[in-house]
């Protein structure tokens, strides 16, 4: 008895299994909810492509319309576009947008683990316990590396009720699971790098959306990954692995090995820094400060969110203006195309623009989102606290920190919307798209609202249930893609369904004031909720 | 006088928990106000409510004549705050949220912060992130006492500092007494509300178990005395049987007892019978007073042994 206890005691890894129980405990939950909704919605989303594309016609055309640049800049390398069977469907158009939220699952959860306790102390006084050096590591690794395999494995079990191959939704199930690996890894360096979990989490945040981009600049130059660009992106491995068509594994070896890679260098990075700190050094700052109020204060806590957003949300919009000459060439050369497309060549670039509106519009959402979430995050820090027992008051400090937010994803879209026109100007030869392009993204300006809305009515309500706005933003973001797929009514929470779809569908005002009305009535509720209720630490 | 602080038969419950059960609170104006009590008694629940952080359950309560909740921005000029676990702005240097502190407020006199940094000895450019909890605590007693107000309310303000910061606090709060401010200074370390307080409050599971001057609580109390004497056993055997002795206790030539402050003249006329080779009388301390008062929990833990 006496031995065992020494043994387990000693070493860089003792005391690793406590730490993962207690980490695997606190995320119970978590990790239900995203297990559940991603496999849940893989599977509602496979049976709804099988029951709309039972013929090989309507496969065959979806096929053409999905091999598109401006389709394929969303969706997948394309194999098997010439049997375009429903097993290749649902790898070339879905497997991507269940690798994205698996992707962030994992890549917070290691920051959960690896960085946040360090920085509010926590880790200190785990470190005091007879626990190894590397155990906290290991163990918020191991944690999350079981998050993203509970994902896998649940989506694997759903995928068994649908009519795909058993042996390719291993494969595609497998792929999700290595890429949230990799992007795992990733954090954990990113984790090492900054003394702040917010930081890492941004780091890694950005490492997706890095590997994003080369992955859809890949896949536009090359089809079934024959392009570099492709394979300097996780999710071009995973991607590669074509399930239900090539199914081939050892594409996925290279993600097994670059994981192996980032977690080896975050060990080395780790055992080279004290507790506490990181490896980016820490400036010091004014003796003498210049902000004068909230307004200010906001601003400097959040530029840097609202330059990082800004700047995803700005450099998207452009990316689709330049590539709209080629969706139009595409339209043109296939004439079989137009019959989906009432406008012709026009009406595809149009449909295409309204897509990808939506999609910077929840982008801007997902910003909006974290900036109220950042509001919550004073509140529980007990900075609000101090400043509330200024001559300050309740509504003075949350107006300030809601228009702020409100006026950054306001001017994030119409900038991005302007560089889409000017870029979409310049490709299809046409200065009208400028006019065209400004008011589709300002069309979705009040579902910003919305959302900030739902944020603040959560935040004044009920504060404690805040991860209810992200689960609202997330099914926005799910019904502007895939409303179509998923049972009628489905959709009705979203306001995308009753804004017009610009500049696919004409102006039309009544929904455009009815969400802002919506939006500013939450926006008030909530700020009153605020205002009457106790401060919640 | 006026007072500053009245609170009467407050209530505030979480959920199935009541934090203040009918609270009573009297802080004089001008006076040092001590605010006694062990963790989880509700003293940082009073202080959020005063503040109009917190809205009361029940009760009433009056801070500078106006209503803490409705009245809180106008109030909140006229009195700082300093927390018990003080959490700055991570990218913010210490000097940066003294200076924002201070603005929000409607201006910070340049002299009196230069000089507080100074005497806490702060360095002021060290980012929120970066500094330890005592030097996130002088940050915020930095802005606080900086500020021009009639009040301050102070929640375990020195936790975390080092002696030497603590005496100079001592010394920056009564410098805030002199210049006629109320203080409400709550505090599990009873010597330094023993060194600052007039008065003090102690409150125990929501309510207030006893209130009052530091001097007349101390003639609640027990002075402890402790003789060498030659003849021990004589000693213990006649404080014994004496009235208003409690305890004698024999430690092998010193006896050690507490006297109720009417029968300390019997007991010095006694003592000199048994030879007295020295003797060291201490008056009561916040910490018998305490210990008094939590002597019923005391009790019930040893009982549970």
């Amino acid at each position: 008895m006496t031995t065992t206890l020494t043994t387990a005691r000693v070493g860089a890894l003792a005391g690793t299994r406590g730490l993962v129980r207690l980490a695997l405990r606190a995320d119970r939950w978590r990790i239900m909810v995203w297990a559940v909704a991603v496999a849940w919605l893989t599977v509602v989303s496979v049976r709804a492509l099988d029951d709309l594309y039972a013929s090989d016609t309507s496969r065959a055309a979806r096929a053409e319309l999905i091999a598109s640049p401006a389709a394929t800049a969303l969706a997948g390398p394309g194999y098997g576009l010439d049997d375009y069977t429903i097993g290749a469907m649902t790898a070339n158009e879905l497997a991507l947008w269940i690798m994205l939220p698996v992707g962030i699952m994992a890549v917070l959860a290691v920051t959960r683990h690896l960085r946040a306790p360090e920085e509010d102390g926590r880790l200190e006084l785990v470190r005091s316990q007879p626990v190894g050096s590397a155990a906290p590591v290991v163990a918020g690794l191991v944690a999350a590396a079981l998050a993203v395999l509970a994902v896998g494995a649940l989506t694997f079990v759903g995928l068994l009720s649908t009519s795909l191959d058993p042996a390719g939704s291993a494969l595609m199930c497998a792929s999700v699971v290595v890429v949230a690996l990799v992007l795992a890894g990733a954090s954990a360096v990113a984790s090492q790098l900054s003394a702040h979990a917010r930081t890492a989490s941004s780091l890694g945040m950005a490492a997706i959306g890095i590997a994003f981009v080369l992955r859809a600049v890949g896949d536009v130059q090359g089809p079934q990954s024959t392009s570099v660009w492709t394979w300097l992106s996780p999710f071009g491995w995973s991607q590669a692995t074509a399930p239900y068509t090539e199914d081939r594994w050892w594409p996925l070896l290279v993600g097994v090995a670059a994981t192996a890679v980032s977690v080896a260098l975050a060990f080395v990075l780790a055992g080279r820094r004290d507790l506490g700190t990181g490896l980016l050094a820490e400036r010091p700052g004014r003796e003498h400060g210049r902000i004068g109020g909230i307004v200010g204060l906001t601003w400097r806590r959040q530029r840097t969110a609202i330059w990082s957003w800004g700047a995803a949300v700005v450099l998207c919009g452009g990316l689709v203006g330049v590539l709209a000459a080629q969706i139009a060439d595409f339209v043109a050369d296939q004439p079989a195309l137009e019959d989906l497309f009432p406008g012709g060549v026009g009406g595809a670039t149009a449909a295409a623009f309204a897509l990808y509106s939506v999609f910077l519009a929840v982008l801007a959402f997902a910003y909006v989102t974290t900036a109220v979430g950042a509001a919550r995050h004073e509140e529980t820090s007990g900075r609000a606290e101090t400043l509330l027992a200024l001559p300050v008051s309740r509504g003075h400090w949350l107006g300030s920190q809601l228009a702020l937010a409100g006026m950054a994803a306001v001017v994030m879209l119409l900038v991005a919307g302007l560089v889409m026109g000017l870029t979409a100007a310049a490709s299809l030869d046409d200065p009208s798209q400028v006019r065209t392009l400004v008011g589709a993204a300002a069309v979705t300006i009040p579902g910003v609202l919305v959302v900030l809305g739902v944020a603040v009515l959560v935040l004044g309500v009920a504060p404690r249930a805040f991860a209810a706005v992200w689960a609202y933003v997330a099914y926005v973001g799910v019904m502007a893609m895939f409303g179509d797929l998923l049972p009628d009514g489905a959709d009705a929470a979203s306001p995308f369904t009753y804004l017009p779809a610009m500049p696919a569908e004409p102006m039309t005002w009544t929904p455009v004031v009815g969400c802002t009305v919506v939006g500013l009535v939450l926006v008030l509720v909530g700020t009153q909720g605020f205002r009457r209720r106790d401060l919640q630490g | 006088m006026t007072d500053a602080i009245t609170a009467a038969g407050l209530v505030k419950t979480f959920g199935p928990k009541r934090a203040l059960d009918g609270f009573d609170l009297r802080v004089a104006t001008g006076e040092v106000h001590g605010f006694l009590g062990p963790n989880g008694a509700g003293k940082s629940t009073t202080i959020r409510v005063l503040l109009g952080l917190l809205r009361a359950d029940g009760g009433e309560v009056s801070l500078l004549g106006g209503d803490p909740w409705r009245d809180a921005v106008a109030l909140h000029r006229r009195l700082a705050y300093v927390p018990g676990d003080v959490t700055l702005w991570p990218t913010l240097s210490g000097g940066e949220s003294i200076d924002l502190l201070g603005r929000l407020r409607g201006g910070i006199d340049p002299g009196r912060r230069a000089d507080l940094v100074d005497r806490f000895e702060l360095d002021t450019k060290v980012k929120g992130r970066a500094y330890s909890k005592g030097n996130r605590q002088k940050v915020a007693l930095v802005a606080a006492l900086a500020a021009d107000v009639e009040l301050l309310l102070m929640d375990e303000p020195t936790s975390g500092l080092d002696p030497l910061m603590e005496a100079q606090f001592q010394e920056v709060v009564r410098e805030a007494a002199a210049d006629g401010r109320t203080v409400l200074l709550s505090s599990h370390i009873l010597a330094e509300v023993e060194a600052l307080a007039q008065r003090v409050t102690i409150i125990r599971a929501g309510k207030a178990v006893l209130s009052g001057s530091l001097e007349e609580l101390r003639s609640l109390t027990r002075t402890t005395v402790t003789v060498g004497l030659r003849d021990a056993d004589g000693a213990v055997r006649a404080m014994g049987t004496t009235t208003g002795v409690h305890d004698p206790r024999r430690d092998d030539g010193h006896v050690t007892f507490d006297v109720d402050a009417d029968a300390l003249d019997a007991v010095l006329a006694a003592l000199p019978a048994f030879g007295v080779s020295s003797l060291v009388a201490h008056p009561p301390t916040l910490e018998d007073l305490f210990l008094r008062q939590y002597g019923e929990e005391l009790a019930e833990i040893k009982a549970a042994r």
